[in-house]
């Protein structure tokens, strides 16, 4: 009897023991293989100032199985302590679901906080005013075209104007070489996609340039909606960018990594990554010298202006019900450091949001992303509201449709207005 | 003691009953509980994101008149209904007979065709999915793509060109083990000495077959049928990982299409009311195959 009783206080301490051991713990949901390396330095640093355990669990890829894994262990209350957001569109709606711990004032007694960009400050702060994700990396978006095969064709690569002259440039890519000429992200397997890389390029210089509204509505019947989608399906119907592959289960594969590089498409969208990840570096099918080979425009307005899009590039954001969730803000504040920016933007391609990290002398080595570090602050972008998320998949719903050709540019603003209705009700949308 | 005073009868009964109270136990908390639970999701607007999921609303029957009006919800039926008759009722089933009625004559390499009709079935199976894809892929070097150009015929995109047929030929090619075990196990059930009397009749083999074979083996035939159906019905993993339900909704089998409603757009409720209609075409299969067929389960 004694020995059973002394057996049972022996496995209930064990169990206390195992318990508080956990409580010492920070799960760490990362992204991708190169993440979690970008993310080594950091690990070790936070396991040395805080004397905790770092795990780093490595979630999967796409960035749609990732939030949906994500969003389904936040939702059971067993999210990792910190994680990433893969698409900043979902923020808003994670804050609405109360997922995320606020960080506002936490941020801003960091001693890095003054660094930030102010683009990245703006683009931290939630619909509700505070602050729930760190900004460390931003993604800014151009176009992206190949000079030499332009070039060797006798076709300007001088900035177009307006979306006519984007246009124009396009069908003369195809006219003269054969090859596609324009890719905007569309469809529904592209995922958040859709609507951060290809929609919001357009939209932020079109008649109607944001559709949160003041009273954190969404209007989602503005002109430059239907203008957006008119873009898409001129581009659809004259040939100018490939459709076949947008439709298959991983859409960017094709597009990006084969066509672009074999030179089968000549322009298309895409962020500062695209320079290290999709072509450069890092990439499995490098194009050579792509920093000559491979030029930018800024998107062009509806009718005037330039615009480079900027946006958070997987912003970091602490789990509200984390084991320690002060101990998990102190942690996430050392993935701002500039060491850990310049390794995710040597290894992925974002750019630091540090100012700072200019200074970096490893950064300065990363020449393709130097320039564009320094044009961050000029970036625009689109008011983030409760409902991105369905706006995001309205889009590549509408722009499914597009490239299916079963509407017009009116339809698939209907595609859209309905869908966001539909999951959100009537109330959300003005 | 009171066990020893009940009747043999009855101490049969509680034994049967203890064995099986695993059995229901497990049965209650994952398939009736799980069950009973998305049919009162359905009846909300719960999701996995923004206000609904951390406040969800009792809608009533809102999710099931949306579902109605739903041009991708019954796309995604007839997606269904085409997948399950093409690979289930033709594909497996002609095949799997074809496959049980030759195996059942006395030939040399017998283990061995019987070791490659079962082999798909060791394959997890989006592991097959995925070498399907490599199979199947665009381009000259594709698998597929280097078959035909034998015959002169181009190389295609075989997963975007003909993706429902594309399909339909990997789950054929899935299932035709489990098609032929049942059906070979209904045909040894036919005595030899039946056959043995109709050729002394003079009876052709395709009389044999339509006239003795067929009808003897109808009950494992129904049951096959039934099983299949309703498994077909439910697969999702490798059409999964073959096609992601594209493209444009070209394969976006029911199951595929409960995933996206409920894990892509996150809306937990919808997706619930879609997997209770399912549930219901399922059940409402499965009691034409039982009750109109007069199959014994």
């Amino acid at each position: 009897m004694r020995k059973a009783l002394l057996a049972g206080l022996w496995a209930a301490g064990l169990s206390m023991a195992v318990t508080a051991a956990h409580a010492e713990t920070i799960r760490i949901a990362n992204h991708g293989q190169a993440g979690i390396d970008a993310m080594k330095s950091t690990v070790a640093e936070i396991e040395k100032k805080y004397g905790v355990t770092v795990e780093v669990v490595e979630y999967p890829a796409p960035d749609k199985d990732y939030v949906t894994k994500l969003l389904t262990e936040l939702a059971a209350g067993n999210g990792p302590d910190i994680f990433s957001v893969p698409s900043a569109s979902y923020v808003a709606d994670m804050v609405a679901a109360g997922y995320l711990a606020p960080i506002g004032k936490e941020l801003k007694a960091w001693d890095g906080y003054n660094q930030l960009y102010d683009v990245a400050k703006e683009l931290a702060v939630s619909p509700d005013g505070e602050t729930y994700v760190l900004p460390s990396m931003l993604g800014i978006n151009q176009i992206y075209f190949r000079r030499d095969v332009m070039d060797k064709a006798g076709i300007s690569t001088e900035q177009p104007k307006t979306w006519a002259d984007l246009i124009d440039r396009a069908k003369e890519i195809r006219a003269k070489t054969g090859q596609y000429g324009l890719l905007f992200p569309a469809g529904v397997a592209w995922g958040g996609g859709a609507f951060e890389e290809g929609f919001q390029h357009l939209l932020v210089g079109s008649k109607t340039p944001q559709l949160a509204t003041a009273d954190g509505k969404l209007n989602l019947t503005g002109e430059g909606i239907k203008d957006v989608f008119g873009v898409y399906k001129e581009l659809i119907d004259n040939d100018l960018m490939p459709i076949q592959p947008l439709l298959g289960p991983e859409p960017w594969v094709i597009p990006k990594y084969e066509m672009f590089p074999a030179g089968k498409l000549v322009a298309t969208t895409c962020g500062s990554w695209c320079y290290i990840f999709d072509w450069g570096r890092e990439s499995k099918n490098p194009i050579p010298n792509v920093e000559k080979v491979v030029g930018t425009w800024t998107i062009p307005g509806q009718t005037s202006g330039q615009y480079v899009l900027a946006g958070l590039a997987a912003p970091w954001a602490v789990n509200s019900k984390a084991a320690n969730v002060e101990l998990a803000k102190k942690a996430l504040l050392e993935i701002g450091s500039v060491p850990t920016e310049v390794s995710y933007a040597a290894l992925i391609g974002n750019i630091p949001a540090r100012k700072d990290a200019a200074a970096d002398p490893d950064f300065q080595k990363l020449t393709e992303l130097v320039p564009i570090h320094a044009a961050a602050e000029n970036g625009v972008y689109l008011k983030q509201a409760a409902g991105f998320s369905a706006v995001s998949e309205g889009v590549a719903r509408a722009t499914e449709a597009l490239l299916r050709k079963e509407t017009d540019a009116a339809g698939a603003q209907k595609i859209l207005v309905d869908y966001v209705k539909e999951v959100l009700g009537d109330d959300a949308v003005q | 003691m009171p066990w020893i005073q009940l009747s043999y009868e009855r101490r049969v009964a509680w034994q049967l009953r203890l064995i099986l109270l695993p059995s229901v136990l497990l049965l209650l908390a994952f398939v009736i509980y799980p069950a009973v639970y998305s049919i009162y999701l359905s009846l909300t607007n719960e999701a996995l994101t923004g206000a609904a999921a951390l406040k969800p609303r009792f809608v009533g029957t809102r999710n099931y008149a949306r579902l109605f009006s739903d041009a991708k919800f019954w796309n995604s039926l007839l997606v269904t209904l085409i997948f399950v008759i093409g690979s289930a009722v033709i594909g497996q089933f002609v095949l799997g007979l074809v496959s049980a009625v030759l195996l059942r004559r006395p030939l040399r390499w017998k283990p061995i065709f019987n070791s490659i009709i079962l082999l798909p079935n060791a394959v997890p199976e989006v592991v097959a999915g995925f070498m399907w894809i490599s199979m199947l892929a665009g381009g000259e070097r594709a698998t597929l793509s280097r078959i035909v150009a034998f015959f002169g015929i181009p190389a295609a995109d075989w997963l975007q060109t003909f993706p429902l047929t594309m399909i339909i030929i990997v789950n054929t090619w899935r299932g035709i083990a489990t098609a032929m075990i049942l059906l070979t196990a209904g045909l040894s059930a036919i005595s030899e000495e039946i056959y043995e009397a109709a050729r002394m009749d003079g009876a052709t083999p395709r009389q044999m077959f339509t006239r003795i074979t067929l009808p003897l083996i109808a009950p494992t035939i129904f049951l096959y049928m039934l099983v299949s159906t309703v498994s077909t019905i439910a697969i999702f993993g490798f059409v999964y990982a073959l096609t992601r339900g594209g493209p444009g909704g070209a394969t976006e089998l029911i199951s595929i299409y409960i995933y996206n409603q409920s894990f892509t757009a996150f809306q937990l409720g919808y997706g619930s009311a879609v997997a209770v209609v399912a549930l219901a075409f399922s059940l409402l299969i499965g009691v034409v195959y039982v009750r109109a067929l007069k199959v014994e389960v």
